[in-house]
């Protein structure tokens, strides 16, 4: 929609075709670009769909639609739209009990769909002592609604997720991260339902108990479940990202409630990814890739040459975009005592993952050439997996997290990762001391 | 119980927006035969055929029309392709019209 818009501000007429069940996503597309008038052609044709014959069966269908949208005369109204004012509630938007708040938020359309905590006055003001800056200072502006999201608002964010204090810094951070470039927005929107993972590195991640170990991923670490929580809140209440309105993805994925994890760097036999990334050691840092899925694999052997022929036999064409090998410190250290740097690993993946020559044509295909076409997000060539792109010059990154074993894990698709310094408040020492003690204590049975 | 009876005064976690300018569509086209019809694709992989099937019927009923295209190469060429600006906006000044198919 934003090319219709642009060329229609130029001057020219201009109408989009789009599948009917996104027409809500193109309307608040339209809208939070100024045009809400905007003259769009629903038809039927599924997304991604490549059925010939049934596209022109549709695109016949509508076509009239199409020639009167761009013939038809413009109302009054879409001459020159009346003003409207986005939806600005008050401060303190409602007053119940714990169950009647809940249940406003959620039909408000403001939560994931659990339980959250109220974002009382006192609850925000505690959230707000983890960071220096002022409640009302305005961290970015949001696409596609252009939310403000300012250190109140990803504050109170915050506390409906269930954070501690000392996870504004990196919530901060997180949204530097999300806003640094379009592509996070229309990660987040996209039938793909790419999932944001977050990789944080530095000394914030031991004082918060950020887990970089046994199942990092999984429930169970406060910092860990609530970050990733509290970011995908923000996505929705600030970006303005919801499920079947702007959010399209067709599956789903679980790692929209929380995917997060820190970079287990004390067990990495290699310089840790915000060093590689040109951050400096002491600084600590949060990096944001938005893979579609998380694939496990247990590797030939644990020596070098079994973890790298699984990693490239393991890779199947048609890929969109990044792939980050997530290794455990053990195979890490195992390659590491081969020799391997992590820039030689990645090479080696680049040069040797690549498909038969006959593959496609053993099936019946056109080798895809995407090459240099496609510059944001890397597709397969030929028989290349990987190949470099203008946004995407190095399509494989290497993450060391998780605990002792020998599995191996694929973070596949997306964008390149986006890292940002975390700033941590003067009273650091102090908020760290007052709530690194909160841990669970599992009782032995 | 103790928790039904509390009431909690709630901040909203809605983010507050500025009002957008907003603006109106360009004027339309009193016709279509002998006019340039712009047809722009995105990289979505329905869009090329949704266009292929479009510039088949223009050309059937508006013979005098003529075409010109233009591919994108990401989702969007003004938010992703900066470095095609000039080549878009040399583009939207040839053509009378754009047809968009964004394959979505």
């Amino acid at each position: 929609m934003y090319d219709a818009i642009y060329i229609e501000d130029k001057g020219k007429p201009t109408v989009t075709y789009i599948f009917e069940h996104f027409y809500n996503d193109s309307m608040s597309a339209a809208s939070s670009k100024g045009m809400p008038v905007i003259r769009v052609v629903p038809e039927a044709i599924v997304s991604e769909s490549t059925m010939r014959e049934y596209i022109a069966t549709e695109i016949t269908t509508v076509f009239d639609d199409i020639i009167s949208a761009v013939t038809r005369p413009l109302t009054a109204e879409e001459k020159s739209p009346q003003r409207h004012e986005p939806e600005n509630p008050p401060r303190l938007v409602f007053k119940g009990n714990l169950a009647e708040v809940n249940q406003f938020f959620y039909r408000r359309g403001w939560t994931d769909g659990l339980p959250v905590i109220p974002p009382t006055e006192e609850a925000v003001a505690e959230i707000l002592t983890g960071t220096d800056l002022p409640a009302d200072h305005l961290v970015a502006k949001i696409e596609p609604r252009l939310g403000k999201a300012t250190v109140e608002t990803i504050a109170v964010n915050a506390v409906m997720a269930g954070c501690l204090p000392t996870y504004m810094p990196l919530l901060i951070a997180g949204v530097q991260a999300f806003a640094a470039n379009p592509g996070p927005a229309m990660m987040a929107v996209s039938t793909g339902s790419w999932a944001p993972f977050w990789l944080v590195n530095g000394i914030v991640a031991a004082d918060i108990n950020l887990n970089c170990s046994y199942g990092a991923a999984s429930p169970g670490d406060i910092a860990n479940a609530t970050i990733g929580r509290a970011m995908g809140l923000i996505i929705k209440n600030v970006c303005g990202i919801r499920k079947k309105i702007e959010d399209m993805g067709v599956y789903g994925n679980p790692g929209k409630y929380s995917f997060v994890a820190a970079e287990n760097e004390a067990n990495s036999p290699w310089e840790p990814l915000h060093v590689e990334r040109g951050f400096s050691k002491d600084d600590s840092t949060i990096t944001l890739t938005f893979p579609q899925s998380f694939q496990q694999m247990l590797p030939f052997s644990t020596d070098a040459k079994g973890i790298l022929a699984t990693v490239v036999g393991s890779i199947v064409p048609a890929r969109f975009g990044l792939f980050t090998l997530v290794l455990t410190p053990n195979n890490a250290q195992s390659l590491a005592n081969e020799g391997w740097s992590k820039q030689a690993v990645k090479e080696y993946i680049i040069k040797n993952t690549r498909v038969h020559e006959d593959y496609y044509r053993r099936l019946g295909l056109d080798a895809p050439q995407a090459s240099e076409q496609n510059t944001f997000l890397a597709v397969s060539s030929g028989s290349e997996i990987f190949h470099p792109t203008k946004s995407g010059p190095d399509p494989v990154h290497i993450y060391v997290y998780g605990g002792f074993g020998s599995w191996m894990g694929f973070l596949q698709g997306g964008p390149s990762p986006i890292t940002k310094k975390v700033d941590l408040p003067k009273n650091w020492v102090q908020l760290v001391k007052k709530f690194k003690n909160i841990v669970p204590n599992y009782v032995r049975y | 119980m103790e928790q039904q009876s509390t009431a909690y005064e709630v901040l909203s976690p809605w983010a507050k927006a500025d009002p957008i300018s907003l603006h109106g569509l360009a004027p339309r086209l009193n016709k279509v035969d002998g006019k340039t019809i712009g047809l722009l694709c995105n990289n979505k992989r329905a869009a090329p055929l949704i266009l292929e099937i479009t510039e088949k019927l223009l050309k059937e009923r508006f013979p005098t029309a003529s075409i010109s295209r233009f591919k994108s190469q990401t989702f969007s060429v003004s938010a992703l392709e900066k470095e095609r600006e000039g080549e878009f906006n040399d583009w939207i000044n040839e053509v009378d019209a754009v047809i968009a198919a964004v394959g979505d």
